[in-house]
């Protein structure tokens, strides 16, 4: 574990992407895994996937973190494929193994659903690995804010989100220096039972906890002197701004959801 | 002496931090499931703001552990399905606050009986409602996916369960172990 241990999946990188407002990635990203389960034959899901896998080679993230990214998912991906091949008994009979016959109907949607599958991963993690998440919390911050007027506390979760990315790293090095500490007094963390693995993890937690409530009290306090009361009045320091770039993204963005709708099966 | 507010705020912001920290380090988790669910230490802070703020703050660290796991890299299958298994489970962890008054009470009368079975309830209200949302984000994911015809709360019932129920059991004794040797770090809250 050091300092530059990247926390989470983003990847730096100064690509039309990257530089992408967030606010304009958040939308279209949400708006894309609702649109996925609208496609249903040969041209709209290739309108779906141009569009996802060029905004993955503008971005210039390597393949491996995208495909680091899809590890998890790519045994339900097959899985789903397979069991849709055995499954599904419609159209003809294109392979015959004895016991088993394999139809086109079975392995149409077993390709179909293993797309929807890849094409959801892409673009989820196409915003993960290209934004930062004080970026998405900075965002979503500002997309909420018709919330105030309803009184829900959309500046206090976002100062919280900010402060808990804040601190991922300083706790993280305080875990390492306790884990360190504790395994030169013998403490084993890494082998074992499951019951005694966890015996072990206490004299990690104790000092971990005491440690973060008191990073927490000299926060608060330091805060407080500084005169901070809460949202009204607080400027900021990374204003966000919509550019001419975010436009034409919106507009080919609209363009593939107008093509994806003409030509789907009714 | 800072507002308690501010201090609130920011305990549970850093709490929060520590169940995502708890969980993605790998030495502290066992994988059970290569598509996620692990049998962790996570839940432990989001309960320990539970029992020392109440409701509100346990409610709160954990809707911001299941925001910072969506920021980390989710797994979205279906919208609804990444909602129930990100913002749903775990922000009903924090129910386990409303337990908070009793085991505060017990734990300064020094009652170790009564304390440990507060935590037992709120550690399995919090569990077990967590278990929900995951079981039924399962269903709906598959119920989208999978062929008609299998039995699919099953399959969800045996994922879910396998890295719940453990995860349940180490978070309450774990949390009961702390208040038991640490109880004025987690009083004074309230």
């Amino acid at each position: 574990m050091n300092n530059s241990m990247i926390i989470g999946q983003y990847v730096p990188g100064n690509s039309l992407i990257h530089r992408l407002d967030p606010r304009t990635k958040i939308t279209i990203i949400f708006f894309f895994v609702f649109i996925v389960f609208f496609a249903n034959n040969l041209v709209s899901y290739t309108i779906l996937t141009v569009f996802a896998l060029s905004s993955m080679f503008i971005s210039r993230v390597p393949i491996r973190f995208i495909l680091k990214g899809l590890t998890p998912v790519w045994f339900l991906i097959v899985f789903t494929f397979i069991l849709h091949l055995f499954v599904t008994k419609e159209g003809t009979v294109f392979f015959d193994l004895y016991l088993f016959q394999f139809y086109t109907g079975g392995l149409i949607q077993g390709i179909a659903i293993s797309m929807r599958f890849f094409l959801l991963i892409l673009m989820t993690s196409m915003l993960t690995l290209t934004t930062t998440p004080i970026e998405i919390t900075d965002a979503i911050e500002d997309m909420l804010h018709p919330l105030k007027k309803v009184k829900f506390p959309v500046h206090e979760l976002a100062l919280m989100m900010s402060i808990s990315l804040r601190f991922i790293p300083t706790l993280m090095q305080e875990t390492d220096k306790i884990s360190k500490a504790q395994a030169s007094r013998g403490v084993d963390f890494r082998t074992g039972p499951i019951k005694e693995r966890a015996k072990a993890v206490v004299p990690l937690l104790v000092p971990l906890f005491v440690s973060a409530f008191k990073r927490a009290e000299e926060l608060a306090m330091a805060m407080e002197a500084r005169g901070y009361q809460g949202g009204e009045g607080r400027t900021k320091l990374r204003e966000l701004k919509i550019e001419k770039r975010d436009i034409l993204v919106y507009l080919l963005f609209a363009c593939a959801i107008a093509g994806l709708f003409l030509t789907r099966n009714y | 002496m800072s507002s308690k507010r501010t201090l609130f705020l920011i305990e549970v912001a850093i709490f929060a931090a520590m169940a995502l920290l708890l969980d993605i380090l790998p030495f502290l988790s066992f994988k059970v499931w290569a598509q996620g669910g692990s049998v962790s230490f996570a839940m432990i802070p989001i309960f320990i703001v539970a029992f020392r703020w109440g409701l509100k703050g346990g409610l709160l660290a954990g809707l911001l552990w299941g925001v910072l796991q969506l920021l980390f890299g989710p797994t979205i299958f279906v919208p609804l399905q990444g909602f129930l298994d990100y913002i749903v489970a775990f922000t009903v962890l924090g129910l386990a606050g409303i337990f908070a008054g009793p085991i505060q009470k017990a734990t300064k009368e020094g009652k170790a009986g009564t304390t440990l079975s507060y935590i037992l309830l709120g550690t399995l209200l919090g569990s077990t409602l967590r278990f929900l949302a995951h079981f039924t984000g399962g269903i709906v994911f598959f119920g989208e996916y999978a062929p008609e015809g299998q039995p699919v709360w099953l399959y969800s019932l045996i994922y879910n369960g396998s890295y719940m129920l453990p995860g349940f059991l180490i978070s309450a004794v774990i949390v009961y172990f702390l208040f038991y040797k640490q109880p004025r770090t987690l009083l004074n809250a309230v």
